[in-house]
């Protein structure tokens, strides 16, 4: 589904990925671990198309359409979906408007068409009660005054209204306790589907203990230095990054 | 240089519809304006706004068409009265002599020359206790008409003691001709009474106008004003509120979005004279292309007004590199316990809230759009009934060219 071939990207005059290879079928979820400065939240905003960054080299392709030739606009109605480490403030623009216009911008990109009111209501309230959020929340201004932890829950929302082909959720699982972590778990794992992939980027082993990945990538000085099972994520939390990398140098 | 030969004539066959009690006060109104002129750039208080080079142009007489061309905006449970190019419908007669105190306008010249063409605007009295069975929609169009026509207005709104009005200002003007603009208002709040006040400024693009409110609130009462700027060539706004009693309160509240080479220049001289008031100044601007918007405000505290409560907030967005605005939030305090703060900032708008909305697959322009709004809305919505407030977005969007859906955003 999502093939990432010998991607190399910078910003400014900074190299920080270095000919990145990464495969995830359909049906995958695969967790991309690394330390501080690896290049894990760059990858995540370049599959987004954020313009912070300029790709050099290589290609990424989204059930076969080249993802680096599309606006972030067009990538989203592709199927891509981004859950920021940092989401975005924006007073002003409630949460309804913001998901109402988000969802039929999609739609319409898709040549789907929009969604009646009363139905777009039914489908965001569902969503809404699915991540334990209180409704009232729908007329507030988009992450506006939210705590960290309502925040990611926010995208975590957000994602099941747009219920995306390709999920890359970005250290997601930080700040969360652990309520609001299984929440967050379920409501990835609700979505979960042969026609879905979901590409975790984490620090930690916690978020994994909840969503359980197919393969787990270590990702250091721009590009992915060891894969394997889900045992990965365990011997790295047990034995660091350290002795990956004295492993590549030797 | 002023052409006094022009405001003399137009004087001259203004005057032969007055009442003949009326000619001689407005003709030493005239006198009066002749001498002083236009403001100009000499004076402080106009230094981003000349209006002396537009004395040399041609003018004329207010028009006596009285009937609107062409379907006139409603709102739903308001009463509307509409004037036409300065006309009362119900062809009220002229407003009788004209009081213009020197030294209390932003301009003597300008009260002067409205003193000598204004008619009869709003003339909204009420008893103590009375209220307004439903908010007044005052609408005052401006039809196409020759070059350099002029439109003058006196309005007053006199609340008596616990009264309550709710009274909407809406100048529309169409068609493109240069054309003369002024209103007066004089706002008389009584002990405890409320007026709530939207003014809708949506003039074309030919008008110079000026918009001076001066308001006397007394003590309990509360004027709570909501302006939004969409339209117009040089505009400028004077509010001169003044708190004089105990427990008066004051809200000041204004959006300007000025386009093209629109020139808005909104003032406020809000003055505590008495302890225990609380004003608000809350404006917000949002320019685009060569646009140039000024915000001027001061807040006096007087002698005495102690527990005085003031906050004045400026916040301003530049939409593109040509567009300048200017803000200066002022503080005068002659009262040692009062809590007054100030503040004013500019941005443009944010790449990182762009992106956000981007990635969720708005398109750029309505993520632009729904951001711009998303900054007006702190103003906008306290715009009621929900079809007015609509209205005016609708209109915003469409002087910002885009054309996102009014109705995604109810």
């Amino acid at each position: 589904m999502l093939e990432i071939n010998n991607l190399h990207a910078r910003v400014g005059e900074t190299d920080i990925l270095k000919g990145l290879d990464l495969t995830v079928n359909a049906g995958e979820v695969h967790a991309v671990m690394g330390p501080n400065g690896s290049g894990k939240s760059t990858l995540s905003k370049i599959l987004a198309g954020s313009e912070d960054y300029t790709v050099t080299e290589g290609r990424v392709r989204l059930l076969g359409q080249d993802l680096l030739d599309m606006s972030p606009e067009q990538r989203a109605a592709a199927g891509v979906f981004l859950g920021f480490q940092y989401p975005v403030e924006i007073p002003g623009v409630s949460n309804m408007v913001f998901l109402k216009s988000a969802l039929n911008a999609q739609r319409k990109t898709r040549g789907e068409p929009e969604l009646e009111a009363g139905d777009f209501l039914a489908w965001v309230r569902h969503r809404v009660k699915q991540m334990k959020m209180d409704p009232a929340m729908l007329s507030r201004g988009v992450n506006e005054g939210f705590s960290g932890g309502e925040k990611k829950r926010n995208e975590i929302l957000q994602m099941l209204v747009l219920e995306p082909r390709l999920m890359v959720l970005d250290e997601t699982d930080s700040g969360l306790d652990i309520d609001a972590l299984k929440i967050v778990a379920e409501g990835i794992n609700a979505l979960r589907s042969p026609e879905r992939a979901t590409l975790l980027v984490t620090h930690y082993q916690r978020l994994l203990d909840y969503v359980q990945p197919d393969k787990v990538h270590v990702l250091s000085g721009g590009r992915i230095i060891k894969s394997g099972g889900p045992e990965l994520a365990h011997e790295l939390e047990e034995k660091g990054y350290g002795w990956l990398s004295e492993q590549r140098a030797a | 240089m002023l052409n006094r030969d022009a405001y003399e004539s137009a004087f001259a066959r203004f005057s032969e519809t007055l009442p003949a009690a009326t000619i001689a006060p407005r003709r030493a109104a005239l006198q009066r304006f002749l001498d002083t002129g236009l403001p100009g750039k000499g004076l402080e208080a106009w230094k981003y706004t000349d209006l002396s080079p537009l004395g040399a142009e041609a003018v004329a007489a207010p028009s006596v068409r009285g009937r609107p061309e062409t379907p006139l905006p409603q709102f739903p449970g308001m009463h509307t009265r509409c004037w036409v190019n300065g006309r009362a419908p119900d062809g009220d007669a002229q407003a009788g002599p004209v009081e213009t105190p020197s030294g209390e306008h932003a301009h003597d010249g300008l009260a002067d020359l409205n003193a000598a063409f204004a008619l009869r605007g709003i003339d909204l009295r009420l008893d103590d206790g009375a209220s307004l069975d439903a908010p007044l929609h005052a609408l005052f169009v401006t039809e196409p008409q020759g070059d350099g026509e002029m439109v003058h207005l006196r309005h007053r709104i006199a609340l008596g003691e616990g009264a309550r009005a709710t009274v909407v200002v809406h100048e529309l003007g169409r068609g493109d001709a240069p054309r003369w603009s002024t209103h007066l208002l004089d706002i008389e709040l009584a002990r405890g009474a409320r007026l709530r006040l939207v003014r809708l400024q949506d003039e074309s693009a030919g008008t110079r106008g000026w918009f001076e409110a001066r308001a006397a609130v007394h003590g309990d009462a509360s004027l709570d004003v909501t302006q939004v700027d969409l339209g117009g060539g040089i505009v400028r706004n004077d509010w001169r509120p003044r708190l004089l009693g105990p427990g008066a309160d004051v809200v000041l509240r204004g959006l300007m979005a000025p386009v093209g080479r629109t020139h808005v220049d909104s003032q406020f001289l809000t003055e505590h004279a008495a302890a225990h008031g609380r004003s608000r100044q809350w404006f917000r601007g949002l320019a685009w292309d060569r646009a140039q918007g000024i915000f001027n405000g001061k807040v006096v505290v007087r002698p005495g007004a102690q527990k005085t409560d003031s906050e004045q907030r400026i916040a301003n967005l530049l939409l593109s590199p040509r567009a300048r605005i200017n803000a200066k939030p002022e503080l005068e305090i002659y009262a040692d316990d009062v809590k007054c703060a100030h503040g004013a900032t500019f941005g443009r708008l944010d790449p990182a809230a762009l992106f956000y909305l981007r990635s969720r697959g708005v398109d750029e322009a309505t993520a632009r759009a729904l951001l711009i709004h998303g900054f007006a809305e702190a103003v906008l919505q306290h715009l009621e009934p929900a079809e007015l407030r609509k209205a005016v977005v609708a209109r915003l969007l469409e002087r910002i060219g885009n054309e996102i859906d009014p109705e995604v955003l109810a």
